[in-house]
């Protein structure tokens, strides 16, 4: 038997170093970095996404409004359907981001994190942090770029607020949604199959491009239960003026506040729902 | 079995069975003592592997106990992992990403922060040959690279324990000699324990201290290669049989040429001589007129520990 002989030389320690485990707070922030890196490695891949919301801002709203032109609840149909955009952006950019999920665990880059000494909910905050600020950055370029064409945004305080409260929750939900996916179906294929029916089909019963109650009786109360019919309400009362009309669609209440809270509440709670879903599919789907 | 509360890593009767009923590990058993190389030898399918993910807690045991570095893979698995690292059989890296990003993923994941991060990359870059490539994407690199980049990436934290699953499987004969190279050279770290699987047995009579035969989830012999190989004694004389190989198995036991160590692989009668030179043994067999078409003799490895052991290859 013939020896190996080392050509490796390495620095020995001299003993066994004690180390920290990493905080909670650092680990996200790794693996947000990870995450960001491999979805926006070059400029290309970060301005590419930011295509789909100029187009829609740019060309299809003014296209829109110039067809049906009429306003609603006091809005232009500009700035109507402008805002509404965030129902259909927001979900498509939260489905493109669970696709890393996907091609971390087919491509092994998973069971590298899952042998990390961190706690594994970890890894799926990493993932929300970078979906989250993906799709808040195409909502900004949406809002600006509409602003641009003619839309009219109503700037306060408090209505910014909502604005970004029910953005934010809706984010977080439907990233939720997509880690689930993602750790459910086997292939990327199936996944990207899914992506119809969770991202796209919601957006048209949820007062879109007309409010609810527009729709036939049994639609309405349909659209009603979607947590994307309460977001796009919220946005409408925070950021175009509308006075609280699609809430009271909803609510049917003559306290507009009261209803605000109430479909925050509603769009929080799929938020809390669908991440807690997310964090155990992961948890019994990662570790076989 | 040598476990004790100082063991690296302590396995007791740990045991896998997947959903759908395949029990890829049986209850297996061993403990590797602080700075040891330990393998794990058997074909694919043996559940090496599996005992790996068990050991580094991305498989979940369905019975038994295992500790790494006195951690308990179950109910202190945080503890274990960041006493540990492995370099898994399949690549794991981020293709997408530099090599440096990579190493500093990984630091940063182990607790490291800035300056170590930078001190502990800075220490494993050059010792691997990966200075020239390590602000290069990963999909650019070579097989070879690519494997150096995972082992390093795996010592970047300073594990206690190190797992090496078929590190060198799928690399062509050049990059594999780099690679065990490399492997050797890490034993001069003080307090690293190292946990090898392989089916290459080079690999293992090469670099193992100890080494763990497995089949069929079953650990089925333990001990150092030289003393698995004592067994056969000093030589094995290979005989291909034409015709009735059990035949020709009780004409050399009557002889007393044949023990109950020896064992056929098909029309191949394998017998360890443990009394006598090896040509003694093959002049008196030829002298018996058995219709022989070939007989050599050769010193034992552990295939044949394996074989007789198991009645199947290790290339299986």
């Amino acid at each position: 038997m013939t020896a190996v002989t080392s050509t490796v030389t390495l620095e020995t320690p001299t003993a066994v170093r004690p180390r920290s485990r990493t905080g909670g707070l650092a680990a996200v922030a790794t693996l947000a970095r990870r995450r960001f890196a491999i979805s926006a490695r070059t400029p290309r891949e970060l301005l590419i996404p930011l295509l789909a919301p100029l187009l829609f801002a740019m060309v299809v709203v003014p296209a829109l409004a110039d067809t049906f032109g009429t306003a609603v609840g006091g809005v232009d149909y500009m700035t109507f359907v402008a805002v509404a955009t965030i129902g259909l952006l927001v979900p498509l950019s939260c489905i493109q981001s669970g696709l890393g999920v996907v091609v971390d665990r087919l491509g092994g880059g998973l069971r590298d994190l899952l042998a990390a000494p961190i706690s594994r909910p970890m890894i799926v905050a990493g993932n929300l942090v970078v979906a989250v600020a993906l799709a808040s950055l195409q909502v900004a370029v949406l809002l600006g770029a509409a602003a641009i064409r003619g839309a009219e945004f109503d700037l306060e305080a408090t209505g910014v607020m909502w604005f970004v409260a029910a953005t934010l929750a809706f984010a977080v939900a439907m990233y939720g949604a997509a880690e689930v996916l993602a750790n459910r179906l086997p292939t990327q294929e199936e996944y990207i199959g899914a992506l119809p029916p969770v991202a796209i089909v919601p957006f048209f019963f949820a007062g879109s491009f007309f409010p609810i109650s527009a729709l036939p009786a049994g639609l309405t109360v349909i659209g009603k239960l979607l947590p994307i019919t309460h977001v796009l309400a919220l946005v409408r009362y925070g950021l175009a003026g509308d006075n609280g009309a699609g809430l009271h669609d909803i609510w049917g209440m003559s306290n507009t506040t009261a209803m605000a809270a109430l479909s925050l509440g509603v769009v929080a709670l799929f938020a809390v729902a669908l991440t807690a879903t997310a964090i155990r599919t992961f948890q019994r789907t990662a570790v076989r | 079995m040598t476990a004790n509360h100082t063991s690296a890593i302590q396995v007791e009767n740990l045991a896998k069975t997947y959903p759908g009923g395949v029990e890829a590990v049986k209850g297996i058993d061993f403990a590797v003592s602080p700075g040891e190389v330990f393998g794990l030898l058997g074909p694919n399918g043996a559940g090496k592997s599996t005992t790996v993910g068990m050991l580094t807690t991305t498989i979940a045991p369905t019975s038994g106990r295992a500790r790494v570095a006195g951690s308990d893979v179950a109910s202190q698995p945080i503890a274990a992992r960041q006493a540990s690292a492995v370099v898994f059989q399949e690549p794991v890296v981020d293709r997408g990403l530099t090599g440096r990003r990579n190493l500093d993923v990984h630091a940063r994941l182990w607790g490291l922060d800035t300056v170590g991060a930078r001190r502990r990359i800075a220490a494993v870059v050059d010792p691997f040959g990966l200075g020239e490539v390590i602000h290069r994407p990963v999909d650019s690199y070579s097989g070879g690279q690519r494997r150096r980049l995972e082992i390093a990436r795996a010592l970047i934290s300073e594990p206690q324990v190190l797992f090496l699953d078929e590190p060198t499987v799928g690399l062509d004969p050049r990059f594999r000699f780099e690679l065990l190279d490399l492997i050797a050279g890490l034993r001069a770290r003080s307090g690293m324990t190292i946990l090898l699987t392989t089916h290459y047995l080079d690999e293992a009579e090469q670099l193992c201290d100890r080494v763990a035969i497995v089949h069929q989830g079953r650990v089925v012999a333990l001990d150092s290669p030289a003393a698995l190989l004592a067994r056969l004694g000093r030589e094995i004389v290979e005989l291909r049989i034409d015709g009735d190989v059990s035949r020709a198995v009780s004409s050399l036991r009557a002889e007393g040429l044949a023990g109950d160590d020896s064992f056929a692989v098909g029309a191949t009668l394998h017998v360890p001589v443990h009394d006598r030179p090896a040509r003694e043994a093959v002049t008196t067999i030829t002298e018996l007129g058995l219709a022989v078409t070939a007989i050599t003799s050769r010193p034992p490895t552990l295939d044949d520990v394996y074989l007789q052991l198991t009645g199947e290859s290790l290339a299986a």
